[in-house]
């Protein structure tokens, strides 16, 4: 943007991330709980149907991430896309336009270092640092909820050690939070040995940042959690926060066709045709 | 590991003069696709080699010790795919020191299109877009262009990049395979036999293409290997 002149400005566009402890892109309850907060986020900027891409690059992007994305938001009232890093070769794709044309911009999970290293050859990290600026929703699950952060605990290396993240939000992340009892114990050491502290995310837990100030914890199963990990008087404390639960949507009505498949499928096996 | 033509990976195969080579395969370029992981271990079967491969995005599953893993082998094969990934999560995981050692320790180190490109001080990567210029681990001090077939844009840019001051070096044709002992080129050999390898340099602003006798590896058709001209068997001034 040129500068000069003070000119009469929309407001700031709010800067949201929303970073998650873990989940998967299934039809199962808390699931579709969370792909239905990612897609009222991404409706809140972009309207009935709202631009959302994923970033499955912490994945080496695999298929299977790609796809169940697809499933999950190819029959919602949203327009979904992939960017591929590995993949642009056959798909070649101006990045920068494509991110900023987005309004959610979801990140896989995988090897936080690996994530951050090809972001860094690839020059995404100041185009998602402008997205966020302009109000474009950050999200993702696992090393892409780390990532937003200053740091991590990644198993990029095999065991579970710190690693750096972006630093849009200050302090760090740690993600399965009691899913993987080893990471969050490597957590609290890093944190006592003077990690900045900052917060732990059972799968299914989220915290969203919306503007400035404290993040609201989001849960869509029962007894997932969110905790706030800090370090006082050379102790580190956990304490839970109060998070507000998110019910699961009824599953989206399937398409004729879709409908029509699963019809012939189950009438298949019953009959013994499929094994 | 091209499919139905097992010729260059019987010849780098030899070149470990190992009776059953350890070779270890490096698909970071591609994310480390599963489909390329099994076409690896198709190509590099367990009868004639030990094939083993590490995937940098599931290092909690593969060897703990990269560097003596790596180290310990007689072969490194680096599959194709984004360079510029490549070289970025290689430098997460130290792995370009580590293959620099293994080159050094005269381990074989071998690779196709991401995977010849990485070796070089500078190359010409056409994987997304337009062909852009890059810095590989330099261990060979030239440029390099793969894919390098008639009227391909990436060859034009070679061309290009050189007159605006890319170091000289070699291009290869699909099915060509430039051999480097040390720094220098051995001989190019080729599973095709009309692929070919080139060398290129500038002079003044004017390119000067030299096409490279090469040995086409199969039965038929052969060609015998033709010593170097003078001019390939010395390094150009830098």
């Amino acid at each position: 943007m040129a500068g000069g002149a003070v000119r009469p400005t929309t407001a700031t566009p709010v800067r949201r991330i929303l970073a998650l402890g873990g989940h998967d892109f299934s039809f199962r309850p808390p699931d579709r709980a969370v792909c239905q907060l990612l897609l009222r986020l991404a409706g809140e900027r972009g309207g009935e149907r709202p631009r959302i891409c994923i970033l499955p690059t912490a994945s080496g992007d695999t298929s299977e991430q790609i796809a169940g994305f697809y499933s999950a938001f190819g029959e919602r009232s949203c327009e979904p896309s992939d960017l591929s890093l590995f993949r642009l070769g056959r798909r070649p794709v101006e990045l920068r336009d494509h991110l900023l044309a987005q309004d959610l911009i979801y990140v896989g999970g995988g090897s936080l270092v690996n994530l951050l290293a090809v972001w860094e050859a690839h020059d995404i990290a100041s185009i998602l640092s402008l997205a966020w600026r302009r109000g474009i929703v950050l999200a993702g699950q696992s090393a892409g909820a780390m990532c937003w952060f200053e740091a991590g605990i990644t198993k990029s290396s095999g065991k579970p050690l710190a690693a750096a993240g972006l630093g849009l939000l200050g302090g760090s992340l740690c993600v399965h939070y009691n899913n993987e009892p080893e990471r969050r114990a490597a957590y609290l050491n890093a944190v006592s040995d003077g990690m900045p502290s900052g917060y732990g995310l059972d799968d299914y837990a989220g915290l969203l940042w919306e503007g400035e100030g404290s993040p609201s914890a989001v849960t869509a199963r029962r007894g997932a959690r969110a905790y706030r990990v800090s370090k006082s008087a050379g102790e580190v404390a956990e304490s839970p926060l109060p998070a507000r639960f998110l019910p699961a949507p009824a599953p989206a009505a399937l398409r004729e066709d879709i409908a029509e498949f699963r019809r012939i499928k189950t009438m298949r096996k019953r009959a013994g045709w499929l094994g | 590991m091209e499919s139905g033509n097992p010729l260059l990976d019987d010849y780098v195969l030899g070149l470990t003069r190992a009776e059953r080579p350890r070779v270890c395969f490096l698909p970071t370029a591609s994310g480390d696709a599963d489909h390329y992981i099994v076409r690896f271990y198709r190509a590099f079967s367990a009868h004639r080699c030990e094939p083993s491969h590490i995937s940098l995005f599931r290092r909690e599953q593969g060897p703990s010790d990269l560097r003596r893993h790596l180290l310990s082998q007689d072969l490194v094969y680096v599959g194709g795919g984004s360079v510029v990934s490549l070289l970025g999560v290689w430098r997460a995981h130290g792995i370009d020191s580590i293959l620099r050692e293994a080159w050094e320790a005269g381990i074989v180190l071998c690779g196709l299109s991401a995977g010849s490109l990485c070796w070089f001080e500078e190359a010409v990567t056409g994987f997304h877009g337009e062909p852009k210029r890059l810095r590989g681990l330099g261990l060979l001090p030239f440029s390099n262009c793969v894919h390098y077939e008639r009227g391909a844009m990436r060859g034009e840019a070679y061309h290009r990049f050189l007159r605006e001051g890319m170091r000289g070096g070699y291009a290869a044709e699909d099915g060509a395979a430039l051999h480097f002992t040390g720094a220098e080129l051995s001989r190019v050999v080729a599973s095709r036999p009309e692929a070919r390898g080139y060398r290129l340099d500038v002079t003044g602003s004017r390119v000067v293409e030299m096409r490279i006798a090469t040995t086409y590896l199969g039965d038929r058709d052969a060609v015998p290997a033709a010593p170097l001209p003078e001019a390939l068997s010395t390094a150009p001034a830098a």
